[in-house]
């Protein structure tokens, strides 16, 4: 954003002639309650701190998930909650219904829009008892706030908006992609300061992208500060250049896969002939 | 040990893709059925997505199915004349199959159509082959048996005889008309393409009650028509959907050709009907596993879209 750095206000010859004469003071003392506005935010937003031990975690063939510490410093005395999301997608996804009154089938789909495809929150204490809704819904704490952003069609009404959104995060917490858990971050007092930790086991489910981290501080039901982090998940070396192939030269890569298949069914009948013979 | 898998996203210890390959491959190399209908639900039960699911495991059978035929042709029971007029049949069969699932879907509901057909397809035919098959292991005498045989097919052949561009099968010691094996490849193609399933559980009891081939050829034949459409599904899936993980299908491959030699082995020392009534109890194992899926109340109302 381009600020102008001189709007007319501060402009001396915006005023009348007589009041130029107090422009002088009046000039020096907005100058100095600007210093003073931008030095306590600037404190402000200095106060909390957010660290990730890893922010580029590498997928090669051994890759069985990770573990992440997320860790940094507040003010003493507040709640803390930290939030995992990945960037927003679409989904959809079959819904199972009953035809005929007896037999479970797919009875066609659903949209889900705006979904993380990953979703952790944790947080100091039991989220509801630590902040008012609405700044849950401001910041998508919750499930709640989750469900309010989510975009489900076609539902026909609220009640089936919230039984698809339940169904909705326990598959996602079936694949241990989506968890809100309390209690588990681990504060310490540190003079008038206090410092935070947490560790989370990384799900080898979540897929290849950014993701951020987000920390909040809490007081009074709300959220005083807030900082980010990044986390960065990337296929490399071989799997990068299978997952590459697949994608962008389909062609090839369904030729090479039939030759191996065909090779090795070759090549193991051979062997067996071999063993046979003797 | 774990390995990961660039295509399904996930994560897997090998011993299970192995394992799960040796099982499959077993009974692809003793009955020659692809073994489709059990290895999807399986990959999907550990995690991997339905449709990469359902493309790599039409990839593995294409190593299992060459496994499979080259011991089977060793053996001399693979005939290809025959196979090559079935497929001619099951591919312009699939291709019909896949228009006349847009319009059954076009017509709706044909998800419960294409469901109930399937259950009623499998029930029945695994409940003919079991008790065909007991009936035949009961009775033993050859003599008995062949004539039998010979009353069906007086029944039955009349039709058939009088068709054009009859043909001798050496191997499989029968003549029938080209158009016969074309047209039952043809159905079979079609009922494959609409269910979604690669049809060995169809083409096996087709290939020994209707054109009446011995039972050891029809698992070699049939493992040569099952090797030809999996080649051509992995293109289609891994060129269209890119869902074909290799490293996943390695794994598979590493269990199942092993299995498919075995099975080939172990099946040389079973008998025609034991082999029939083994493959009848798979098939009708199957067919209560679909049946409790269907009435039993699901643990999750949403499922990922692909697979079956």
């Amino acid at each position: 954003m381009k600020i102008n750095l001189k709007p007319q206000i501060l402009n001396p010859n915006y005023y009348p002639k007589k009041l130029k004469i107090f422009w002088g003071p009046l000039y020096y003392l907005l100058a100095v309650i600007a210093v003073l506005v931008l030095t306590v935010s600037g404190k402000a937003s200095a106060e909390l701190t957010i660290k990730a031990n890893h922010d580029h975690i590498k997928i090669d063939f051994f890759y069985h998930g990770d573990e992440v510490t997320v860790s940094g410093t507040s003010d003493a005395g507040v709640d803390l909650m930290v939030k995992i999301t990945s960037p927003e997608t679409h989904l959809v996804m079959k819904k199972k219904g009953k035809v005929a009154g007896l037999l479970w089938m797919n009875v066609g789909t659903l949209n889900f829009e705006h979904t993380p495809n990953l979703y952790f929150l944790h947080s100091t204490r039991g989220i509801e008892e630590l902040l008012a809704q609405e700044e849950m819904d401001k910041e998508i704490i919750g499930y709640d706030a989750l469900m309010k952003h989510v975009g489900i069609t076609p539902i026909e009404n609220d009640y089936e908006r919230e039984k698809w959104f339940k169904e909705f995060v326990r598959f996602k917490e079936d694949s241990r992609l989506y968890n809100i858990a309390s209690g588990d971050i681990t504060v310490t007092e540190a003079g008038n300061r206090q410092e935070y930790f947490i560790k989370l086991p990384w799900p080898y489910q979540a897929q290849p992208g950014e993701y951020t981290i987000t920390v909040y501080a809490i007081r009074d039901k709300r959220i005083s500060e807030k900082a980010e982090a990044k986390v960065l998940v990337e296929q490399v070396g071989g799997v990068e250049v299978l997952a590459d192939m697949a994608k962008n030269n389909g062609a090839l890569y369904g030729i090479i896969s039939i030759v191996v298949a065909v090779a090795a069914g070759f090549g193991v009948g051979m062997i067996f002939r071999k063993g046979g013979s003797h | 040990m774990y390995l990961y898998l660039p295509v399904a996203l996930t994560s897997i210890s090998i011993f299970i893709p192995v394992g799960l390959g040796l099982v499959v491959g077993l009974l692809s190399g003793l009955f020659g059925v692809g073994g489709g209908f059990l290895m999807t639900p399986l990959l999907m039960m550990f995690g991997i997505p339905p449709v990469v699911a359902a493309a790599t495991d039409a990839n593995q059978i294409v190593a299992a199915s060459t496994s499979g035929t080259y011991a089977h042709w060793r053996m001399g029971n693979v005939d290809f004349k025959m196979g090559i007029h079935l497929l001619v049949g099951s591919f312009i069969g699939g291709l019909t199959g896949v228009q006349l699932i847009k319009i059954l879907r076009a017509m709706g509901n044909a998800d419960f159509t294409i469901k109930l057909t399937y259950v009623i397809m499998l029930g029945s035919v695994g409940t003919y082959m079991f008790f065909e098959s007991l009936s035949a292991l009961r009775k033993k005498g050859i003599t008995e048996k062949a004539g039998k045989e010979q009353k069906k097919e007086s029944a039955v052949g009349r039709f058939l005889k009088s068709l054009p561009l009859q043909t001798h099968y050496e191997k499989s010691g029968v003549t029938h008309s080209i158009l016969v094996p074309v047209f039952l490849g043809g159905f079979v193609g079609i009922l494959a393409a609409i269910m979604g399933v690669g049809g060995g559980f169809l083409m096996v009891p087709v290939m020994v009650y209707m054109l009446r081939m011995p039972m050891h050829v029809v698992v070699g034949t049939s493992l040569f028509q099952v090797l030809f459409t999996c080649i051509e599904v992995t293109f289609l899936q891994a060129y269209t959907n890119h869902a074909v993980d290799f490293i996943l299908a390695v794994l598979l491959l590493l269990g199942s050709t092993i299995g498919a030699q075995i099975g080939a082995a172990f099946g040389k020392r079973l008998k025609g009907e034991q082999l029939r009534i083994l493959l009848a109890c798979i098939v009708l194992a199957v067919t209560v596993k679909i049946i409790l899926e269907l009435t039993l109340t699901p643990s999750l109302f949403i499922a990922q879209t692909g697979g079956h």
